[in-house]
């Protein structure tokens, strides 16, 4: 819909909500996103006091940063592709397989496990599994001297973290496309594959663009697998950057390879609006009547993509077993006697990483949760000056690797009168600012999908747009909403690249506990850790599921079961 | 009954707390031995100061990186740990304020910095560790020389740091020169041929300890802390030194300049270059070598060490070279395939 500049801010002006929430919103990105990365920027292409551009030119002067450049994009661009399949792949048998109750909650429990994991779970069981002396590669095929490293490790490992990313976004989007959309198409006598192609597929679009630029964004970014896995001959920029800080003690050069990550990530990113943003995808009308049951996919069909799902599914349920059990040896590999002792250990001395966690997700998931629904609800419904930038700038967090966003806020909120470091809002504001985009995509690639019309006959009704937004549009986008808050508060569990620079002497963290106990060689209370995190994750992800069944029945958009499982 | 004790003891000991929380000074500090080192050198700190110690452990890298983030508005009062060559960096950032402990005077000129910007308060060498099962299934004795590494029995077999993120690295690659007689060419022609049998360069210098312990790999080399603490854990892993010599690395402490707390950052810099805290390293069972010369080795650890050909790193030398051998090492051994 064309509207002139002038016209789109005479709107605002006569809506105080809206305006309000923009102006608030533009305040936040602005202090923290925007600030620290100016300031960051500043400190790279500074020498004292002028502009040089010569930290940059002797970057890309370097063969070894360009490999390290080529071959980020190359995993980016690997890990986008197999983790939207892998996703899509879920998804579908989850939507269309038609399983009981129970199936699907093990299916569910299966690909949360990887997305609220610990770093370093994943890498390390592929060692475990796939190593020179691995359970896989050694004991059962009987290989000598395999190599778990590099490449395809990395990719696979990578792909396993974060295809919950792409199953929890194409999900809803598959179970909102109204069955009788494909059910017309049967009817006037379509082949399943041919509906499959030019119905169910191109409604999907969005969805898998969205996930795509998720996955691809993640791993652009993702640090600590190809720390471990990636080994000497396939570096990548994030790892190369965070050498470069914390090895070479080389700051500028470091935050320079960052920046050049910037450059992919925006180029997907709006090629994915290019692509995207010119067609429609509206399923939910408000005007559909009885709802049928697919019938558009063949049995057999459904039949080897749920034996295929199920064959990942044990895959990764075999990597997790491998943990519990090292959680309740005495040293794993070397005394396999059982114990509960590491168990004991982390909830004596570190308890209060426990406790500081605790509290630090819980603040930061509503918080994500609400931001998200509020960032995607404006750039995908709301016209306004600037609307582009600030999904853009929402962005950028999530985008860049979590070592510069560490340091950048490290640099910026330490002097007076932003001196934030060594508390705990530092914390959560970076995990607010850098996982919520998950919940701002969800949001986005939903609302495609939902009619205009509802919310403007509210409008047209005479609710004011907080009014539309609140008993209309919420509603519906309420398991977008529910998907962001779950995974910042899953990322506050797990995460560490940003904020093992931002824990501090009386706030700390269980993952900084897990890597500290790494280098401890404590295997068993790391593992330990891991798990307690994955059961108090589950255990908060099926209280929001319950709540949100509860509250499920205006949602027409939202399939029957929450997108977040059990 | 036992349970009761158990709180009747926590409850006192957390009221214990309390009171020294409110009474006493503390001192804030990041520590880079790892805490199992740390805590009870912190602990015993405690006990015979009263000063409560609040501290957090970080890698080398990360805990320079804060530093120096936090130079402005400095969250700690003291660095502890961690190789000479973090805190060389460190001295070049401004970010330490010189103070001489008085033990500084007697301690050898290789364990202190002349200002007084940083003291030694330990000494760890490297030792090679091999897997014994390895050994076994290979029909191999433990390496008694450097050349023994080149053994092809150790394709792709060995783990080791990298010089960009590890001192225990940058050490090792400073031995093969002294044993080298400082000849680059021919201590780089070693360096490309133990290329060879390595399966990873770790980012962390005790990184490769668990694998080689669980059979993931054959062998490495490793700073003796590490190394011991493997066994400790019950790995079946071997100890054995070069003939030709091995170096070893002086571990640090330091004020930061505008500390705080920098009379008990003072007090905490006394008791860890002094006897004090090093006549308790082996008790805790922290298989550092005292660096001060009032301290004796502990007999366990002095057993280990019997024989061995162990040489100091030459610290000018090294500091002088240090960006220009790691710069060559990343170009020459670890880029090429």
């Amino acid at each position: 819909m064309p509207a002139s500049v002038a016209s789109r801010g005479r709107r605002i002006r006569r809506d105080p909500v809206l305006l309000g929430a923009i102006v608030v919103l533009w305040l936040l990105l602005a202090l923290f996103v925007l600030y620290p990365l100016a300031d960051l920027l500043i400190r790279a292409f500074s020498d004292e006091g002028r502009f040089t551009l010569e930290p940059l030119l002797s970057s890309l002067a370097d063969s070894g940063h360009r490999a390290a450049f080529r071959n980020s994009l190359i995993l980016a661009a690997s890990v986008g592709v197999l983790g939207t399949a892998l996703g899509f792949l879920f998804a579908m048998t989850a939507v269309r397989g038609g399983l009981g109750r129970h199936w699907l909650t093990a299916l569910d429990a299966a690909a949360l496990l990887p997305l609220v994991s610990p770093p370093f779970t994943t890498s390390i069981a592929i060692i475990f599994s796939f190593g020179p002396k691995g359970f896989i590669s050694h004991y059962l095929l009987g290989l000598n001297n395999v190599s778990a490293y590099g490449f395809w490790s990395t990719a696979l490992a990578e792909t396993l973290t974060y295809f919950p990313i792409a199953y929890l976004t194409l999900r809803p989007i598959l179970a909102a496309i109204d069955p009788n959309l494909e059910e017309m198409a049967f009817s006037l006598g379509g082949s399943r594959w041919r509906i499959f192609r030019t119905v169910t597929l191109p409604l999907c679009v969005p969805g898998f663009a969205n996930a795509f630029l998720l996955l691809f964004a993640a791993s652009l970014a993702d640090f600590a697998t190809p720390l471990i896995l990636a080994g000497n001959s396939f570096a990548v920029l994030p790892t190369q950057a965070y050498l470069q800080i914390t090895g070479m003690f080389d700051f500028k050069g470091g935050a320079v390879l960052s920046l050049m990550l910037l450059v992919p990530a925006a180029a997907v990113y709006l090629l994915q609006r290019h692509w995207v943003g010119r067609r429609t995808y509206v399923t939910v009308t408000g005007k559909v009547g009885q709802r049928s049951r697919s019938r558009a996919t063949a049995p057999w069909t459904m039949a080897a993509l749920a034996a295929a799902t199920f064959a990942v599914a044990a895959v990764i349920l075999y990597f997790y077993a491998l943990l519990l059990y090292a959680s309740l040896v005495v040293a794993f590999g070397a005394n396999e006697t059982f114990t509960w002792r590491h168990y004991h250990v982390i909830f004596t001395e570190g308890l209060p990483a426990i406790r500081d966690t605790l509290i630090i997700a819980a603040v930061g998931m509503p918080l994500g949760g609400f931001y998200g629904v509020l960032v995607g609800y404006l750039i995908a419904r709301r016209r306004f000056p600037g609307r582009q930038a600030m999904e853009i700038v929402s962005m950028i967090n999530y985008a860049l690797p979590g070592t510069i966003v560490g340091i950048a806020y490290l640099i910026a909120f330490n002097d007076p009168p932003l001196a934030l470091t060594g508390g705990a809002l530092i914390i959560v504001a970076c995990y607010v600012f850098r996982y919520s985009p998950t919940g701002i995509r969800a949001t986005v690639a939903l609302l495609q999908q939902i009619d205009r019309s509802i919310e403007e006959a509210s409008a047209s009704l005479g609710a004011g747009s907080g009014q539309t937004f609140r008993r209309v549009t919420l509603p519906l986008i309420v398991p977008a909403f529910f998907a962001g808050l779950g995974v910042v508060f899953i990322r506050s569990m797990t995460a560490i690249s940003a904020t093992i620079f931002l824990v501090s002497l009386s706030w700390t963290l269980i993952t900084v506990r897990i890597l500290e106990n790494m280098t401890e060689l404590a295997l068993g209370p790391a593992a330990a850790f891991s798990v307690f995190v994955i059961v108090v994750v589950f255990l908060v992800v099926a209280g929001l599921s319950a709540v949100l069944v509860r509250f499920r029945a205006p949602a027409a958009g939202a399939a029957a079961r929450s997108l977040l499982g059990g | 009954m036992k349970l009761l004790r158990f709180l009747a003891i926590s409850l006192a000991g957390w009221l214990a707390g309390l009171a020294i929380a409110h009474a006493a000074e503390t001192v804030n500090v990041y520590t880079i031995w790892p805490e199992n080192y740390a805590r009870p050198m912190f602990q015993e700190f405690e006990k015979a100061s009263g000063i409560k110690v609040n501290f957090i452990r970080f890698s080398s890298g990360e805990a320079l990186a804060r530093v120096i983030a936090e130079k402005n508005n400095p969250r700690i009062d003291v660095l502890f740990g961690g190789p000479v060559e973090t805190f060389a960096a460190g001295i070049k950032e401004g970010i330490f304020e010189p103070y001489k402990s008085p033990s500084f005077a007697k301690l050898p000129a290789r364990f202190k910095q002349v200002d007084g910007q940083w003291t030694a308060i330990a000494d760890d060498p490297l030792v090679f560790m091999t897997n014994a099962a390895f050994l076994k299934s290979n029909n191999l004795q433990p390496p008694q020389s450097w050349n023994d590494l080149l053994n092809p029995a150790y394709k792709n077999q060995l783990q080791m740091a990298d010089a960009r993120t590890s001192g225990t690295a940058v050490t090792r690659i400073f031995s093969v020169l002294e044993v080298n007689k400082r000849d680059e060419e021919k201590a780089f022609d070693y360096l490309k041929k133990l290329r060879q049998n390595v399966q990873l360069y770790t980012k962390s210098g005790g990184g490769g300890t668990l694998p080689v312990g669980l059979g993931q790999a054959g062998g490495g080399i490793f700073f003796i802390v590490d190394a011991l603490e493997t066994k400790a854990k019950g790995y079946d892993v071997v100890i054995s030194f070069p003939k030709e010599g091995i170096g070893s690395s002086a571990e640090a402490i330091a004020l930061i300049k505008g500390a705080k707390n920098p009379d008990a950052g003072k007090k905490l810099i006394d008791f860890a270059t002094g006897a004090a805290m090093q006549s308790k390293l082996a008790e805790h069972k922290v298989n550092f070598v005292p660096a001060s010369p009032d301290v004796k080795t502990d007999p366990a650890l002095a057993d280990v060490l019997k024989g061995a050909n162990v040489f100091p790193i030459d610290d000018e030398y090294a500091g002088a070279n240090r960006k220009r051998i790691v710069d060559r090492w990343v170009k020459e051994v670890l880029g090429p395939q």
